[in-house]
């Protein structure tokens, strides 16, 4: 059978640095065909020259067995290829129906009239969304089926998945992957971009592995495990220190002092009545799904989020009541907080990783006075590079040259030059390939070792029983269960949070 | 170490000063007495007091804000200063109370900003707008021009003075200049503004405190506002307060933005503010002797600035890895 789409030694340069050399990949009809790869590994560049982003330095794509070259994403799109983007492509300002219909208005554009239509579509689709909802007001999972609506509604034959089950809940996962199935009988032909290495075994057909740009590996999916993706990927097997069997060899860490006690704190419908305590010297795992509250939860507590004084609930550190109005104080008395989204508040993008640190070594009120001190921002860089490792030509080069995993060491670096006592962080691996969340666990664990209180939210159970001394489950807005690490489980932690 | 903002080798910078040399050198050639040093001299005093108030804005710009109350606090300010002096007030207690009054103002446009949470846009619009009628209503009584008084001692020097052959105001234009370059480079809240302008929220998250530095920002524009009043308060004898409506203010951010310096925050710096002035102060200096008329002046400087820009994103196109989002 002829393949949908042929891409033959496609090879894309950025700046004469390689970012796809010679790949070739085949995309059969009615196909799903996973692309797998640690961040770098060429994944959203190949995709996106076949969605009309790019296009290709050398190289050929055959859509249909003829070449072709999609100057814009657009043009892709009349030629039915979908692409669905890791950051949505809504416009915010607009209904879900407009945004599902534009493009393709009729020149008299009745409102009713597309609304109709795109309630009869979305209920074909089994979304459960109003389409005269504005999309700003949609949540994150939302956008993304507002956003594989409208690939389906344009026909596509081809549709490009990047990252499409990062923001679902599991309810969303599985409506997802029915849909996916549906789609694969009517003929279209996914390419589908994931971390999550299970959802792509389960879902395709075939799987391809790109590692450092190149081509690996490519086969049916029934011929992989996991174990065999990830040492392909990572052109090394790693140890079941990271997956498999969480918590074997462990011993969980003896409670130390107790430095935050949080007592029934609530703040409108996301942080409701919740209460917990943090202890110095542990890893405290905070396990929940979207919109569970954790992240709210911990912004109040690092007064990143101003809880008014109407909300009702007390925070004490190491016995003190503390209500804070911004970060600000919260970083003098030692509460940072590494934020789960590094690319909107984490890092300055213009600056290079030396200053980015010594940014926030002066923000603490270290440092020689009103003066900054060039020597000082070198050394201080130095030391904390060294220490956990960043992998960049210079720390003269700015952070946004980084990759994934890189950048987050740098935004963990501007978090443990204020000397905290407790660290918060929110989805530390988010975004990150596999090799560099190993690196990064180790060092949450050596700041645990070393006395700090330590908390890691996050929504990928295997992080959170990996690293946690304990565990928390945040569920609608509060913390409804404690595990030990012994008496933890992937089943026992998954029912707590969503029952 | 790069600080510096950027390795292109062209960026909107040094396009602009590229053609101000070329500028400069067509004019040396094509008019007789532009290279005379009393021209060059007469050229740079005359965007000396712009330059200022170029640097004025670039410290609120940097910090991702702009002020657009400027040119009504300069002219208000030193204005209702000169009435005290003619008055009878004594000249340091009149210059003191004028400068206060720059302060208060460009605080409360801070304050607004900061705490109240109004766009800059539209609170420095609103500020500029409160600053000339309060000022015209109750504290300038007479004319629109206030005129400078005759007993004005040494200040008066500050616009007239030479020292070793080159006027006062360029000097104080370029030790304004270089203060404010060493506290953008040098100091604690320069390299703040700068982190706020870049990404305000990670600035807030790493305790920075960005309120008290945002209305930090607007009081020091205010200060530099008021010395480019006395300034040209001194050296043309008098302060016009009609300036305020005329389009100074769009010059102001002209020469900000000429010289590359990005309004969307975090990007540019003094050098940025002084090419584009440069440029601006050869080609009205060049159009001048030439004769040519004030509105064809305009026309022209638009489109040096559209050529600029133009020029720019032709030669550096948006870089498609870092200007696009996601992984590669």
């Amino acid at each position: 059978m002829q393949p949908v789409l042929e891409l033959k030694s496609v090879t894309k340069e950025f700046h004469g640095v390689a970012a796809l050399s010679d790949v070739n990949f085949t995309l059969a009809p009615g196909e799903v065909h996973s692309l797998l790869g640690e961040n770098g590994a060429g994944k959203s560049t190949l995709t996106k020259i076949i969605a009309g982003v790019y296009e290709a330095t050398k190289g050929q794509v055959l859509l249909h067995g003829k070449p072709v070259s999609f100057a814009n994403p657009a043009e892709a799109l009349r030629n039915g290829i979908a692409m669905v983007f890791q950051e949505t492509s809504l416009v915010p300002s607009l209904s879900v129906a407009q945004n599902i219909y534009l493009g393709n208005e009729k020149f008299l554009n009745r409102l009713r009239g597309i609304y109709i239509a795109a309630q009869q579509f979305l209920q074909s689709l089994n979304f459960h969304v109003d389409p005269t909802m504005s999309v700003s007001q949609l949540g994150a999972a939302q956008k993304q089926m507002v956003e594989i609506a409208r690939a389906v509604h344009h026909k596509a034959k081809v549709i490009i998945f990047d990252e499409p089950t990062a923001t679902l809940t599991p309810e969303e996962k599985y409506h997802f992957f029915s849909l996916i199935k549906r789609l694969k009988q009517d003929g279209v032909s996914i390419i589908f971009i994931s971390h999550a290495l299970e959802e792509a075994l389960e879902v395709s057909d075939r799987i391809t592995i790109l590692r450092d740009g190149r081509h690996i590996v490519t086969d049916a999916a029934a011929n992989f495990d996991r174990n065999k993706i990830i040492s392909a990927m990572v052109g090394r097997t790693l140890s079941a220190e990271l997956y498999g069997s969480a918590g074997a060899t462990r011993t969980a860490r003896p409670y130390g002092r107790k430095v935050l006690s949080v007592q029934n704190l609530s703040m409108g419908r996301m942080v409701r009545n919740t209460s917990l305590s943090i202890y110095s010297g542990q890893i405290t795992g905070i396990f929940g799904l979207i919109g569970s509250g954790r992240t709210e939860t911990a912004k109040i507590i690092s007064g990143v989020v101003k809880r008014d004084f109407f909300h009702g609930g007390e925070t004490r550190l190491e016995g003190k009541s503390v209500r804070y109005r911004t970060p600000r104080p919260a970083v003098k008395d030692g509460i940072v907080y590494v934020t789960e989204d590094r690319k909107i508040e984490g890092f300055f993008e213009t600056k290079s990783i030396a200053e980015n640190i010594y940014l926030n070594y002066l923000a603490s009120d270290q440092g020689t006075g009103l003066i900054v001190s060039r020597s000082e921002m070198v050394e201080l860089a130095k030391r904390w590079t060294d220490k956990l490792a960043v992998r960049a030509i210079d720390n003269a080069a700015s952070v946004i040259e980084l990759s994934g995993g890189n950048q987050q060491k740098v935004v963990i670096a501007r978090a443990l030059v204020q000397q905290p006592k407790l660290v918060i962080f929110d989805e530390p691996t988010r975004g990150v390939d596999v090799g560099a969340i190993a690196e990064l666990h180790h060092v949450i664990n050596d700041l645990a070792d070393s006395g700090l209180a330590v908390v890691v939210i996050s929504s990928y159970l295997p992080e959170v029983l990996n690293l946690s001394d304990r565990i928390l489950v945040s569920r609608q807005g509060r913390i409804v269960e404690e595990f030990s690490m012994e008496e933890a489980t992937e089943e026992k932690i998954m029912y707590a949070a969503v029952h | 170490m790069a600080l510096s903002l950027s390795k292109r080798a062209f960026n909107q910078e040094r396009i602009v000063f590229l053609i101000t040399i070329v500028l400069f050198a067509v004019f040396a050639v094509e008019l007789n007495n532009f290279l005379a040093p009393a021209n060059l001299l007469a050229l740079v005093r005359s965007v000396a007091v712009l330059g200022m108030l170029g640097m004025a804005m670039l410290v609120v710009v940097l910090g991702r804000g702009i002020d657009l109350a400027i040119v009504a606090n300069m002219a208000i300010s030193v204005g209702w200063a000169l009435q005290l002096i003619a008055g009878g007030m004594p000249v340091w207690l009149a210059l003191c109370v004028g400068l206060g009054f720059a302060l208060g103002m460009s605080l409360i446009g801070g304050i607004l900003i900061a705490y109240a949470e109004i766009p800059s846009l539209f609170a420095t619009l609103a500020m500029a707008t409160f600053i000339y009628g309060f000022g015209r209503a109750h504290l300038i009584t007479g004319t629109d021009v206030v005129y400078l008084p005759k007993d004005m001692g040494l200040v008066a020097q500050l616009g007239q003075g030479v020292v070793a052959g080159i006027p006062m105001p360029i000097i104080v234009a370029a030790a304004t200049a270089l203060a404010a370059y060493l506290f953008l480079k040098y100091t604690k809240p320069g390299r703040f503004i700068f982190a706020m302008g870049d990404n305000f929220n990670a600035a807030r998250i790493g305790g920075i405190g960005v309120r008290p530095m945002l209305v930090f920002q607007y009081v020091l524009s205010g200060g530099a506002t008021f010395l480019a009043g006395l300034i040209t308060a001194t050296s043309v004898g008098a302060m016009n307060t009609r300036i305020v409506n005329s389009n100074m203010i769009y010059d102001v951010i002209l020469v900000v933005v000429l010289g590359g310096v990005g309004l969307s925050g975090g990007r540019g710096g003094v050098r940025n503010v002084i090419v584009g002035t440069l440029l601006i102060g050869v080609l009205m200096n060049g159009m001048t002797i030439m004769d040519v008329q004030y509105t064809v002046q305009n026309v022209i400087k638009s489109l040096i600035l559209l050529f600029a820009i133009v020029s720019d994103s032709i030669i550096n196109p948006r870089d498609e890895q870092t200007g696009q989002q996601g992984d590669i």
